[in-house]
């Protein structure tokens, strides 16, 4: 610290309770930000991170209403006592749900939304877009809608008429959510970029914690209204990975295996947080080891294995939308009772379109998709979605019923099942998915996970042999994302389900699915069990795809130390070691 | 889509958007006061030719009349009821005992429906040629409230992202079994309860978005100080442009109500007997 940096936001004592609620959303906040740094905030669903950053452009209390208590100052001005549009003129705010936050015509319109309101001169807004869009490398695009863009493309847009604004302090609710894992790595060091040239503040709100520990300044954890840890992000990822983790969120994967490997008393002598420094410090136990015969084996679970039978067979298909795009050219894939697929790909890649070609709600231009013998062109949606659910990604876009019973017999009703069955299919779904406290209430009143439980148990009532999930984990921190998954691999495992789920989060797919497809312009580019995908390191690249962290460890451990470089999780990891090393180095 | 904008470089394209609105004035009034089919055909090829110059594809144009073609015959023959003509000849009745069929009927009709077709024409010709900024700003100019201008043009911009959400509804409601193609009207009304009520839900939700937005963006800043990017000027050829089709429209204007030409009476006596 070369001198004293001037506070730009200053809590005491910040407590906030939004209208109607009985509990705080925050809680007795002190927080101290100073100007040009970096801060990470982070922390599981309904901490109150959002609200906390609602605070400093004063949403919150002005907005949402509500009671805000305890003194906060952003640049010396109080929050209670000054407006939303004031505030804003000096921080920025990029909300979390891209699409929610795009209202202009086109890309340069959204851009210059931001600059227009501040009352800055024509030539000054067209030199900032330029600039802008030159940033997040999207000058292409300048006249474009943009609801046409991708998820990911949205997401930098929003961001570009946020710097747009050059405001002083920026305050970024999870920048990076639909972004590829490259995608991400680009916009951190933009930010670090931006940061140090310009001295402006940035307050992240992030899970991604590994991406951020070399660009982050400070990592704050918050849950349930609190500040629960608050100090460097070397210190607190590296001593702390393993509360971290057991608070359901997702420190580095080589410091947990750090960290259980020390536990179970192999010479550790310091918790690593990159890849770099993890070889350095796992290369210590493995020097001088020999390579033992008895490599460790991936253990299968003895159900649910994919089988011979396919049920699904797509040949030859293609798939043109009526405004022109192909999002789907000349694939070619089978897939088998009791397979567990991730299906992964850019944004735009064509996953969507072709998971949505396996039940029927599109229908092939080229081509044939078989669905349980059925050709799918021939045969009306509501047969085919007896074999096939799909469950969509917002629990918004579907529910609508009074209560939760109501909602889930919807789908029976439809497919005209029985009266006297519904109840017990009712009750032995919500049962499965945690929800039978709540059949009686409104699915609008409950949380948003709980309603995505909801959207899914409303397809599985239908019995479908095969489930398609399409991004069920965007939006959710760590924990939430993992629950998803175990009940996928619930239903796979004991009710013997066929699973097919879309999603950008590598580590997911790396530790539940048997069967990964990685798509790329509409084509298959590559398919087969995960450990083997992960290892082309170089075709993930081209689109943009990143192996595991603990996998690209191991490309360069494996190399060095002749251990098999297929591992994709930290569990995996320990198995490797423990083979390799046995009893010898345990102290 | 109602306000698509095809984007271009010609004269429509670059004529201010007021002196669209005042062109649209003055076609609009030769439109009440005309009544007579030749004018109103000249006029229809006149649009045809300003399509054409807009760089417009005609197939747009086809596209909107197949829309119109119903609401056409509709005028005709509509037109039968409720025009009972005096000492006219009667050819036939529609039906048995009303709806006499006589030249002059026939010629209001005719008449009627095409000027429905021009006021189309013409209205989707400005909406092609004029971006929706354009016409906020046109708006601003024209003393509106910079608000007012500002929401209208978030919502032209939400209609797209709108569609898609519905669409997305109408999918996952068909993923349940949902059955929205059925033709019972009964049936076919309550099966859209489904996808309504959430598509409800979306749009407030969008609305509750937008005004988030709209605040974190510094819109309640100084709205009346706020900068429009899009600059409009009156140019020469705006004048030009005005000059001409006004002296136009007055000029049939004024011989229509000096000489009473123009009007399909005009037709019957002097036309037809040339024939």
């Amino acid at each position: 610290m070369t001198s004293e940096k001037s506070s730009v936001i200053s809590c005491k004592g910040l407590t906030y309770t939004y209208p109607g609620a009985t509990d705080p959303a925050l809680d007795g906040i002190d927080l101290e930000v100073v100007r040009g740094e970096i801060l990470l905030i982070t922390g599981p669903t309904g901490a109150g991170k959002t609200t906390l950053c609602s605070t400093f452009n004063g949403l919150v209390p002005h907005f949402y209403g509500g009671r805000l208590q305890g003194d906060v100052r952003v640049l010396g001005r109080d929050v209670n006592k000054t407006s939303a549009g004031h505030l804003s003129t000096v921080v920025g705010m990029l909300f979390q749900d891209p699409s929610s936050q795009l209202i202009s015509a086109t890309v340069e319109d959204e851009i210059a939304f931001g600059p227009e309101n501040l009352g800055i001169s024509v030539e000054e807004i067209a030199q900032r877009t330029n600039s802008v869009l030159g940033y997040i490398e999207l000058d292409d695009l300048r006249k474009r809608p943009p609801f046409a863009l991708s998820g990911g493309q949205q997401q930098a847009v929003g961001l570009a008429s946020v710097l747009a604004m050059k405001p002083e302090i920026l305050v970024l609710d999870e920048p990076t959510s639909n972004l590829d894992p490259i995608g991400t790595v680009n916009i951190f060091s933009l930010l670090r970029k931006i940061s140090r040239e310009e001295e402006r503040t940035i307050i992240i709100v992030e899970h991604k914690l590994q991406e951020l520990v070399d660009i982050a300044d400070r990592i704050v954890v918050i849950e349930e209204g609190k500040i629960r840890l608050d100090g460097p992000p070397r210190e607190i990822l590296a001593e702390d990975a393993v509360l971290l983790h057991e608070k359901g969120l997702r420190p580095p994967q080589v410091s947990l295996l750090a960290h259980k490997l020390k536990e179970a008393g192999f010479p550790i002598t310091r918790i690593p947080l990159t890849i770099s420094e993890s070889v350095e410090v796992f290369s210590k136990p493995l020097q001088g080891s020999k390579q033992t015969l008895a490599e460790p084996l991936w253990q299968e679970p003895e159900s649910g294995r994919a089988t011979e039978q396919s049920i699904i067979e797509v040949e030859n298909v293609s798939f043109q939308y009526p405004n022109g795009t192909v999002a789907v050219r000349d694939v070619s894939l089978d897939f088998y009772k009791g397979d567990f697929v991730g299906i992964i790909g850019q944004n735009g890649s064509g996953k969507t379109t072709l998971v949505k070609l396996l039940n029927g709600l599109l229908k092939p231009a080229k081509g044939v998709v078989k669905i349980f013998g059925l050709d799918a062109r021939a045969s009306p949606i509501h047969e085919l979605i007896r074999h096939v659910g799909y469950v969509f990604q917002d629990p918004d876009s579907q529910l609508f019923s009074r209560t939760v019973y109501k909602e889930l017999s919807f789908g029976l009703r439809n497919l005209k099942v029985p009266r006297d069955q519904w109840d017990m299919r009712i009750r032995s779904v919500a049962k499965l998915l945690l929800i039978d406290a709540f059949l009686d209430e409104a699915p609008y009143s409950m949380s948003r996970a709980d309603r995505q439980r909801v959207a899914i148990a409303s397809v599985l009532v239908m019995e479908p042999q095969v489930v398609v999930v399409d991004e069920p984990t965007t939006g959710q921190d760590p924990r939430k994302r993992r629950e998803i998954m175990e009940l996928m691999k619930a239903l796979h495992n004991k009710h013997g389900k066929t699973i097919i789920f879309i999603t950008h989060d590598m580590d997911l797919v790396a530790e539940y699915a048997k069967r990964c497809v990685v798509m790329k312009d509409g084509h298959v580019i590559l398919d087969g069990d995960p450990h083997s995908v992960f290892l082309q390191y170089e075709e993930l690249e081209k689109t943009h795809l990143k192996p595991p962290m603990i996998t690209l460890m191991f490309r360069e451990l494996g190399d060095r130390f002749d251990l098999r470089k297929d591992v994709l999780t930290v569990d995996e990891a320990f198995q490797c070691f423990k083979t390799r090393l046995g009893d010898r180095h345990v102290l | 889509m109602s306000f698509e904008y095809i984007p271009g470089n010609s004269l429509m394209h670059r004529l201010d958007p007021r002196a669209k609105v005042l062109f649209f004035v003055f076609v609009t009034a030769l439109i009440v006061v005309v009544y007579d089919p030749i004018i109103m055909l000249i006029l229809l090829g006149v649009i045809v030719l300003m399509y054409r110059l807009s760089s417009i594809p005609l197939s747009k144009l086809v596209d909107i009349t197949r829309v119109l073609l119903p609401v056409f015959v509709m005028f005709l023959v509509l037109n039968y009821f409720v025009y009972p003509p005096r000492g006219a000849k009667i050819y036939f009745y529609l039906l048995p005992g009303i709806a006499p069929v006589t030249i002059e009927t026939t010629l209001v009709g005719i008449t009627s429906a095409l000027r429905f077709v021009l006021f189309i024409w013409l209205s989707r010709l400005l909406t092609f040629t004029t971006s929706v900024a354009e016409i906020l700003v046109a708006m601003v100019k024209m003393r509106s409230p910079p608000e007012v201008a500002t929401s209208l043009g978030i919502a032209f911009s939400s209609v797209p992202l709108m569609i898609n959400q519905f669409s997305t509804v109408i999918q996952a409601q068909k993923s349940r079994g949902s059955q929205i193609e059925v033709k019972n009207p009964i049936k076919k009304a309550i099966s859209f309860i489904p996808v309504v009520v959430p598509g409800i839900y979306l749009t407030i939700l969008r609305g509750m978005n937008v005004a988030r937005t709209v605040e974190a963006r510094a819109f309640t800043y100084n709205p009346k100080k706020r900068t429009f990017r899009r600059r409009i000027q009156f140019g020469r050829k705006d004048y030009v442009f005005l000059t001409i089709s006004g002296l136009l429209t007055a000029v049939v204007i004024l011989i229509r109500m000096l000489y009473g030409w123009f009007d399909y009476a005009f037709i019957l006596r002097d036309v037809l007997k040339l024939v």
